[in-house]
């Protein structure tokens, strides 16, 4: 087919045309890009607040239903983005401007990442806890979410690691007791796989929680190691390290991981098999705290796919001596997650009332503790035991008191001084040695050059 | 090519004829004075509008996006910091000694060499029999093609559970007595690649059936019967006869292969996030790894240019092959 040409008249009008429209969408590109946000109104707006905890949309309704209630004219559309699509929805949406006005942020790698996007919520703190907030708050908060002296982002809340949980009827039936040691826990593996029940499950294929059970292995070694080796203070080649792959390689072999962990993922395999009853023990924190109640449990229970199934109580139990050393289980934590206001938020000031509310107000953290899915971060809140209504009171109330006591003395971070690229390597010691592809030394050796190449230091 | 140069001036000037009439008198003017070639050069930015919103895609998205990706490259960048450091080749060189990539180019090309020689088996195989008198023949061709437009996010789930150590099919296999192959096919590095590659193969069967069902339609039945006639029976039809037909259908199946195990992300991604231990890792998982979660902006840039080096060399290589082989024929 032959194109008529027009005429040149007719060109020039459609070149400018052309011109022109390339020109304002170039400005509005340019406008829509480069602004800031806006105040806004303190009382009233709509914000959008995006994160991966808390993990089901429902906890997410109930802290805003109770933010509501002082605070009605202010909507907030909760966004649950996965943690492993959490980077790539983040910083794009970020960067353009049209992201949350609030979003969460972990302490570690997450602050550094996100920190040219965040307000410093340092004068908000001070605003709302007085001159001397640092005090009023639990500082394994404030250090891992602040970065070049400002604060990224203000602490929700607490979680720590280094137990294990365990389903309380798996371990009546067949008459056992939580293990204590290596040669218990693989006692304990035997007898539940001779009755045809899974015994540990581990979600290996992910370096979290993998980093956790190697945390607790090395406190049983030696305690503070790993800490010392996250610091620089030691080597990741370190003998104590070493020990501590060689160990978690016994526990592939002596069956106490489920066959194929090094293909399972915490979430959702590990704990979609917990808690249907195929397995009696998995490493969690005390996020898992919340699956002590009916209501979670029995949420979680539907989420995993099993209609009408019975909540059933689980137990936190302490970490196995597994060097045999006699150390008793020391335990880990972080600042679970922090809010953070977009500097390009056009509601800023209604998103730091949220903030604000979530984090520094009685109400706020009564809210979250609740919950049982973060410890709050303030310290002069607890969660009610005497509200909540737990699948088994009876036997759950004192252990999860316990627990709830015990971890506020804890002072050694879990995940806020590794860097992605650490984590990276430390899964990769993990699965090379579970798979028998390095021995322990081997995968060490290389965990520390892969460390060193990250830029950290050693002294 | 003469035939055709001559051809343009005298296609244009009709065109010209229509349209010179409504031209300003000062370009007509011009058009005048300069005899043909003077009114060629006024006729030729005309073209321009028509070809100006193509030109600005290719050149302002993909030739642009691919230079822009070059140059950061250069770079020790996180992607969004305002300080990039420049490496110059750094990130090649350190790319060269990665055991990870290397890893990533064995599988590509194991992965390559399986997917495609099973493919065309079955393809070739389904769109024989399917050429044949076969009652039901329309269910079976859908029954061939649904896997290539079920999207892989969706059905990476699936396998996930159907492969893991409590799956389906472990379940399959104790119940025909096979419990001793029963294994974590998935959690282990020894079997997690050969998953991937079955559920590619799952996958894409059906595009090499449908290409080589529609080519086998071309065949001229006349030298079928001809074959028929000197005694071939289906054996040697097929191989003698029919597969020297699909030569060109297959070099098309071997190239858009080659180009998509180059590009395989989802399925390996999805169902296995590129373990355990890396043993399902490929060029794309490990740009994508490098690139989002571990902020090594640059080093994945290096990554894509070599990807698209290695592509574009494996394209002309094919084309170079095919057109050898059609020289010869």
């Amino acid at each position: 087919m032959r194109l008529r040409l027009l005429p040149k008249s007719t060109v020039r009008r459609l070149s400018f045309l052309l011109a022109a429209t390339v020109a304002i969408a170039g400005l509005s590109a340019c406008g829509s890009g480069g602004s800031s946000g806006s105040a806004g109104n303190a009382t009233s707006g709509t914000i959008n607040w995006w994160g991966w905890t808390p993990t089901d949309t429902a906890t997410a309704d109930n802290y805003i239903a109770a933010f509501n209630k002082q605070y009605p004219n202010i909507k907030v559309n909760y966004k649950l983005v996965n943690i492993s699509d959490w980077v790539a929805a983040l910083r794009p949406a970020l960067a353009s401007g049209q992201g949350p006005d609030v979003f969460d942020v972990q302490p570690g790698a997450y602050v550094t990442e996100f920190k040219s996007f965040a307000e410093d919520l340092t004068p908000m703190a001070e605003q709302a806890l007085g001159s001397d907030w640092k005090s009023k708050v639990a500082p394994i908060g404030i250090s891992g979410l602040t970065a070049d002296g400002r604060l990224v982002a203000m602490s929700v809340g607490a979680v720590y690691a280094g137990m294990l949980w365990i389903n309380e009827g798996t371990f009546q039936k067949y008459n056992l007791s939580p293990p204590t040691t290596l040669s218990e826990w693989e006692h304990v593996c035997q007898v539940l796989k001779q009755n045809n029940v899974g015994c540990f499950v581990q979600g290996a294929a992910q370096e979290g929680f993998d980093q956790d059970t190697l945390q607790s292995i090395a406190n049983s070694v030696q305690p503070g190691l790993w800490t010392k080796a996250s610091t620089g203070d030691a080597k990741w080649n370190d003998p104590g390290i070493v020990q501590t792959l060689a160990i978690w390689k016994q526990m592939f072999g002596d069956g106490i991981m489920q066959t194929g962990a090094v293909g399972y993922q915490q979430y959702p395999d590990a704990n979609n098999d917990f808690l249907t009853g195929k397995y009696g023990m998995v490493m969690m924190g005390t996020w898992y705290t919340q699956y002590a109640t009916n209501k979670a449990m029995t949420a979680a229970l539907s989420a995993a796919g099993v209609s009408g199934a019975k909540p059933f109580p689980i137990l936190p139990v302490a970490f196995p001596d597994v060097a045999g050393k006699g150390n008793t289980s020391e335990m880990y934590g972080d600042s679970d997650f922090g809010l953070a206001v977009a500097t390009k938020s056009k509601n800023r000031a209604a998103a730091e009332t949220f903030v604000k509310w979530v984090t520094t107000t009685t109400a706020g953290q009564q809210v979250i503790a609740d919950q049982l899915d973060d410890l709050p971060a303030l310290k002069s809140v607890e969660p009610n035991l005497n509200v909540i209504q737990l699948v088994n009171p009876s036997s759950q109330t004192k252990p999860v008191q316990d627990l709830v006591t015990s971890v506020g003395t804890v002072t050694e971070p879990r995940e806020s001084l590794l860097s992605a690229d650490v984590q990276t390597a430390i899964l990769a010691a993990a699965t090379s040695v579970a798979t028998g592809k390095a021995t322990p030394q081997q995968a060490a050796d290389t965990l520390q050059q892969a460390a060193e190449a990250a830029g950290e230091t050693f002294k | 090519m003469r035939l055709a140069s001559r051809r343009e001036p005298s296609g244009v000037a009709v065109t010209e004829t229509h349209v010179a009439p409504h031209r300003p008198p000062s370009q007509r003017a011009g058009a005048v004075g300069g005899g043909v070639r003077t009114r060629r050069q006024a006729r030729r930015p005309l073209g321009l509008p028509w070809i100006l919103p193509a030109l600005t895609l290719s050149v302002g998205l993909l030739y642009y996006a691919i230079g822009y990706t070059a140059y950061i490259s250069t770079l020790n960048w996180d992607g969004i910091g305002p300080n990039p450091q420049h490496v110059g080749g750094g990130n090649y060189t350190r790319i060269f000694h990665d055991p990870v990539f290397w890893d990533a180019v064995r599988h590509t090309v194991y992965f390559f060499v399986v997917t495609f020689l099973i493919q065309t088996l079955l393809g070739l195989t389904f769109a024989v029999l399917l050429h044949s008198r076969v009652k039901l023949a329309v269910v079976y061709k859908v029954i061939v093609f649904v896997p290539v437009v079920l999207a892989p996010a969706i059905m990476a789930p699936v396998f996930r559970h159907m492969f893991a150590p409590d799956g389906e099919f472990n379940g399959l296999l104790h119940a025909l007595g096979l419990g001793t192959l029963a294994q974590p096919w998935i959690g282990q590095t020894s079997t997690a690649l050969p998953v991937i590659m079955a559920i590619t193969i799952w996958e894409w069967t059906g595009v090499t059936f449908v290409l080589y069902y529609a080519a086998m339609t071309q065949v001229d039945q006349s030298v079928l019967e001809a074959a028929r006639i000197d005694g071939a029976g289906n054996l040697r039809t097929l191989f003698n006869v029919i597969w020297p037909e699909m030569r060109g259908t297959t070099v098309a199946l071997a190239i858009l292969s080659a180009i998509g195990a180059l590009k395989t992300f989802d399925v390996p991604y999805l169902v296995t996030i590129g373990g355990p231990n890396y043993a399902t890792e490929f060029l794309g998982t490990y740009i994508y790894r490098m690139t989002i979660p571990l902020d090594h902006v640059g080093y994945g840039a290096a990554l894509s240019i070599i990807l698209l080096v290695v592509a574009l060399v494996m394209a002309i290589l094919f084309q170079v092959a095919g057109r050898e082989r059609k020289a010869r024929d």
